[in-house]
C-alpha cells in the first residue's frame, strides 16, 4: 500500500488510515490524557506521515514508522501543554473506567486519580508506564520500539512508581 | 512515606509474585498492586470521521503543484533510448578506431607531401613532419590547435625538393586541426589529410597523434 501511494495512488492511503487508526489510539489517549486529544494527534500524525512517506525506509513496517511519528506528536503536544498551563481536565474529559461489580464509584475515583497522577509524570516516565502497563509490552519490546536500553527503561519506570506512590498516597 | 522498596518495584514489573516478598513488604506490595489494578486498559476507538478528514488533507496535498513537482523529481522512472542501427554502427566504428590508434605497436603513418610523423623522445609526444608543395609561395606558416592558430608561430622552410615547404613538430597525443598559411594571407588545407568544417565557413585539416605515431583522419 505504501508503495502504491508513493507511486501516486493517493486513495490507497485510506486503507492505511483505516488499518492503523485505532492501533495506537489508546497509547495516544493515555499519553495526552483524553480521547479528543488523541484523535487530533492521530489525525495530524497520519497527515504528517503522508507528507514524509517517501522517507519511510521500510514500507513493510509502516506501523512502526507511523508510531514514531505519533510519538513525536504526543511529546510535542505535551511540551506545548506544559508551556501554556495546566494539563487537560481529566475530570471533564474522563477516560472510561473499567467496570467493577462493587464499589463502582470508588473505583472510578481511583481510576481518575491514577490518570491524573500519570499526567504529572514526565513524558518519558509516562510513556514507559503506558507501554508496559497499558499496552502490555515487555521492557525488551519497549526498547525495540522507542530505543534505549532495558536498564535505563527500568530506572525510568521505577522512578515513575515512586512518583505515583507519592501522588496517590492518600487514595490507595 | 518514601519510594517503593526495590523488591516491590520488581513485583510491579512482574518479576516477582506477592508471595515471594518478605512478610514486612507484603502490605507495601499489596498497596502497589492496588495502584496498578485500576490502570485503564480499555481499548480506544477513534471516530471513522477521522479517516475522511485525513484523506481530505491528503488529497489537497497530492493536488498541490509543488508536491507534484517534488514527486516528479523524486520518483524513479524508466528512460528508454531508441538508437538507429546506423548510429550504433558509427559509434562502434569510432570506438574501434580509437582502440586501433591507442593499440601498442600502431604504425606511424607517413604521408607525402602532407604531415608525416615519427616517435619523439618523450613517449607522450610524437614528431610530425608537415609538408606542402607550394612552388610559388614566398613564405608558408603552419597554424593549428597546437599553437593557438598563430600563423607566425610555426614557419615552414624550403625543403631540398623543389617547391616543397616543410616543418617538423613534436605534438602531444590527440587530435589536432591545422592549416597552412601561404604568404600570410591564404589558408590552405593539407591535400594529404582529411578536412573538417571549422564552423565558420572554412575547412581545417585533421591529424590524430597516438602514443606511438600519428595518423591523418
Amino acid at each position: 500500500m505504501v508503495r502504491a501511494v508513493l507511486a501516486g495512488d493517493v486513495e490507497r492511503y485510506a486503507e492505511l488510515v483505516g488499518r492503523y487508526r485505532d492501533r495506537y489510539a489508546r497509547y495516544a489517549a493515555r499519553m495526552l490524557g483524553s480521547v479528543d486529544a488523541a484523535e487530533d494527534a492521530v489525525q495530524d500524525a497520519f497527515i504528517r506521515a503522508y507528507d514524509q512517506l517517501a522517507q519511510c525506509r521500510d514500507p513493510d513496517n509502516f506501523a512502526g514508522w507511523f508510531f514514531l511519528i505519533l510519538r513525536n506528536r504526543c511529546f510535542a503536544e505535551r511540551r506545548r501543554a506544559a508551556r501554556i498551563g495546566p494539563m487537560l481536565d481529566v475530570e471533564t474529559q474522563p477516560i472510561a473506567a473499567p467496570e467493577q461489580p462493587d464499589g463502582v464509584m470508588e473505583t472510578k475515583e481511583r481510576v481518575r486519580a491514577l490518570q491524573e497522577a500519570l499526567l504529572q509524570l514526565t513524558p518519558d516516565q509516562r510513556e514507559v508506564f503506558v507501554l508496559k502497563h497499558i499496552e502490555g509490552l515487555s521492557y525488551e519490546e519497549i526498547a525495540a520500539r522507542i530505543g534505549g536500553s532495558v536498564p535505563s527503561l527500568k530506572m525510568r519506570m521505577h522512578r515513575a512508581y515512586d512518583r505515583l506512590r507519592e501522588r496517590l498516597k492518600n487514595r490507595t | 512515606m518514601t519510594g517503593y522498596d526495590p523488591l516491590v518495584k520488581r513485583l510491579l514489573d512482574g518479576e516477582l509474585a506477592l508471595a515471594e516478598l518478605p512478610p514486612e513488604l507484603q502490605a507495601e506490595g499489596a498497596e502497589a498492586l492496588r495502584l496498578l489494578a485500576v490502570t485503564d486498559r480499555l481499548p480506544v476507538t477513534l471516530p471513522a470521521a477521522l479517516d475522511a478528514r485525513v484523506m481530505e488533507a491528503v488529497r489537497a496535498r497530492a493536488a498541490s503543484p509543488s508536491r507534484r513537482v517534488l514527486r516528479w523529481i523524486a520518483e524513479p522512472r524508466e528512460l528508454r533510448l531508441r538508437v538507429r542501427p546506423w548510429v550504433l554502427g558509427a559509434g562502434l566504428a569510432a570506438a574501434a578506431l580509437v582502440l586501433l590508434l591507442r593499440a601498442p605497436g600502431a604504425r606511424v603513418s607517413v604521408r607525402e607531401p602532407g604531415a608525416t610523423a615519427a616517435r619523439a623522445a618523450a613517449p607522450e609526444r610524437v614528431f610530425v613532419r608537415f609538408e606542402l608543395y607550394a612552388p610559388a609561395a614566398k613564405q608558408v606558416g603552419l597554424a593549428g590547435t597546437f599553437n593557438q592558430w598563430d600563423q607566425a608561430a610555426t614557419p615552414l622552410v624550403r625543403a631540398a625538393k623543389a617547391g616543397v615547404w616543410t616543418v617538423t613538430l613534436a605534438l602531444p597525443a590527440g587530435q589536432h586541426q591545422y592549416a597552412f598559411v601561404v604568404d600570410g594571407r591564404r589558408w590552405v588545407t593539407d591535400p594529404a589529410a582529411p578536412a573538417v568544417d571549422d564552423g565558420f565557413g572554412r575547412r581545417n585539416s585533421v591529424i590524430a597523434v597516438g602514443g606511438t605515431g600519428a595518423r591523418a583522419l
